[in-house]
């Protein structure tokens, strides 16, 4: 449950970033964002970041649920800072991590 | 006008960090692994095996200390849980044969938490050492050893919220970091360091002050309880108010139906520590206190027990909002109630906060070091910091080896052990802090991360030759708690290996550029 929790707060962060100009050219050579693309970035990143409070909450409650969040948006949030300038393209793959974790949770 | 604030903003963030920065620095790292307390405890006694406690250990607690300390005023045991297998006591000692004895006449024992027998381990403080230091220093009296964390914290509160106010692009250089750019780089670190893990540095930050608002702000609780402090705390914690001793001989009620009883009332929770107050007298008094693990709130649900009757005398936890934050905001700091998961992640941002302060620090040295190349001379304030900046930063760490590898090596009969392990400890430190006076520069920086990288490496090894608790040996025993921390502890050394490699091959960007002073690259990694 955390390690889902972690996948889905990364892909939100990495969706977020992907929709500022600077990490956008980082990861995919252009430093133009479509309109549309950016928006759907946005909005994805914010919806990815609410939803991985889900998992840490579901599995310890809110009180502690919303601490073990907190920690996991830190958690999530630093190998992206460094990936993003040392290896913007394990960056982007690691971007798919809800998937093989969201797997992983209901197994 | 806005301008103008930020500015003072900015120099409001400088000087608050920097005058305490390397007090700072040491509180982070050491309260970071105060995190593993026990763990670092049980590594440091190579002769405890992993004990599976049993359900009986309260009984075999009580036991032991009527046969330990029968005469004693007052008994306090912590009982083991899933990461502490030893039963610990302490209780104050009716004769102190030794009243200058830190400790202040109290005597402590770890049991073994089948047999009730004191374990013979080697003498050490173990992880109580490093959780000891982030709050009281030592050499210090506890007064002025928590004064000065106290107000060191304060400092770290004002760097934090100037620092916010500082930090123009918060949102658009969230995930921005630029590696080789000088100056720019260690920014962009500390932003990131900062930033990042924001609201546990805000949270360490203020519930360190909130545990010690008795003494930093006493003035509304001796408004509200004047001359009666014994009173505001039996409110707070639920203390019930000691029993003045009747002098009359009553042996203590049993503690199997007082535990029945907890239970009952905490539906199905267990207690972590018993106090027990004029034990074998009618006025005795028996204290559960719930489990830490069991709940963030330390705000601790106890309940109280006659001792010699085993009658409810009083219950706690339904505390006030007020008293319930505290305990929130106290259970916060400590993290006793995280499991291994969690754990790592309060890790995680303990060092996210070292490494904030440390580039606060070292980002503070480069600035001025440039800006005193551009001025053609180079002040002593600037080679003070840098020089404070190798002993604290890159000391520190050798110094946590030094204190491991003289638990390894002092011989197990030293009179003193435990004292002379914190004094490898202090006399690494020292020597780290005048190691830069003979090799400037880089070149200490990179001696001091790579010696640090040996000793952590190392210390594996040295287990295998000290101690019949090594890797291999810890593995066949399934002590899976040892293989863990033995390769952390190689981990450690990994991580200052890296650091030094890197240090040692950074050019800096200023060297890297021509036309500029030719010991601009000399003295920061």
């Amino acid at each position: 449950m955390t390690l889902l929790g972690l996948a889905l707060a990364y892909a939100g962060f990495l969706a977020l970033s992907l929709a500022m100009e600077r990490h956008h050219e980082q990861v995919l050579a252009h430093r133009r964002i479509p309109a549309r693309r950016r928006q759907l970035l946005f909005w994805g990143g914010w919806l990815l970041l609410a939803a991985s409070m889900l998992p840490p909450v579901a599995a310890f409650g809110w009180g502690l649920g919303l601490v073990a969040w907190t920690g996991l948006l830190t958690a999530a949030a630093m190998p992206l800072a460094l990936l993003l300038c040392y290896a913007p393209r394990v960056a982007l793959f690691l971007g798919a991590a809800p998937l093989p974790a969201g797997l992983l949770a209901l197994l | 006008m806005k301008d103008g604030f930020r500015q003072s903003m900015a120099w409001l963030h400088t000087w608050t960090g920097l005058l305490v920065g390397w007090i700072l620095f040491a509180v982070f790292l050491t309260g970071t692994a105060a995190y593993l307390r026990p763990e670092i405890s049980h590594w440091m006694r190579p002769e405890l095996a992993a004990a599976r406690p049993g359900p009986q250990n309260a009984e075999v607690a009580m036991a032991a200390m009527q046969r330990l300390a029968p005469r004693s005023t007052s008994w306090f045991i912590t009982l083991p849980d899933t990461r502490e297998s030893a039963i610990r006591v302490f209780w104050r000692d009716p004769a102190p044969r030794d009243p200058a004895a830190r400790g202040r006449g109290f005597r402590s024992a770890v049991l073994h938490p089948d047999s009730g027998e004191a374990v013979a381990a080697r003498e050490t403080q173990g992880g109580e050492f490093f959780y000891r230091f982030h709050f009281e220093l030592h050499y210090l009296s506890v007064f002025w050893g928590r004064w000065i964390i106290v107000v060191c914290t304060m400092f770290m509160l004002m760097a934090i919220i100037s620092g916010i106010i500082t930090h123009r692009r918060i949102f658009a250089d969230f995930f921005t970091f630029r590696p080789a750019k000088g100056q720019r780089s260690w920014l962009d670190g500390h932003n990131v360091a900062a930033v990042l893990a924001l609201p546990y540095h805000l949270m360490i930050t203020y519930s360190g002050l909130v545990i010690f608002m008795a003494m930093a702000m006493p003035w509304g609780i001796e408004r509200a309880y004047p001359n009666d402090r014994q009173g505001f705390n039996t409110e707070l914690f639920g203390n019930a108010a000691p029993r003045p001793r009747a002098s009359q001989p009553v042996p203590l009620a049993p503690i199997a139906p007082m535990l029945e009883e907890a239970a009952r009332r905490w539906q199905g929770g267990s207690p972590g520590r018993i106090a027990v107050n004029n034990p074998g007298d009618a006025s005795a008094t028996v204290q559960l206190t719930r489990a830490g693990h069991e709940r963030i709130s330390t705000s601790a649900q106890s309940l109280t027990f006659d001792g010699a009757t085993g009658a409810v005398i009083a219950q706690s936890g339904e505390a006030g909002p007020a008293a319930q934050l505290h305990g929130v905001l106290y259970g916060l700091h400590l993290a006793r109630f995280a499991g291994p998961a969690l754990r790592a992640l309060f890790l995680l941002a303990g060092l996210a906060g070292t490494v904030m302060v440390a580039t606060g620090c070292v980002l503070w040295a480069v600035k001025q070091r440039q800006q005193a190349v551009k001025a053609g001379r180079v002040g002593f304030g600037t080679r003070l910091v840098e020089h404070l900046n190798v002993a604290a930063i890159a000391g520190l760490p050798l110094a946590m080896a030094g204190y491991f590898w003289a638990n390894r090596l002092l011989p197990l009969d030293l009179p003193q052990r435990a004292a002379w392990e914190v004094h490898a400890f202090f006399a690494v430190w020292a020597l780290c802090l005048l190691h830069p006076l003979f090799r400037r520069g880089r070149r200490a920086w990179v001696e001091q991360f790579a010696v640090g990288a040996v000793a952590f490496a190392l210390l594996p090894l040295l287990n295998f030759f000290a101690t019949d608790a090594h890797l291999v040996a810890s593995a066949q025993a399934g002590d899976w708690l040892r293989v863990g921390f033995d390769l952390g502890l190689l981990g450690c050394g990994a991580l200052l290996g890296a650091i030094a490699v890197k240090v040692a091959r950074h050019a800096p960007a200023a060297a890297r550029r021509p036309a500029r002073g030719p010991r601009a690259a000399e003295a920061t990694p």
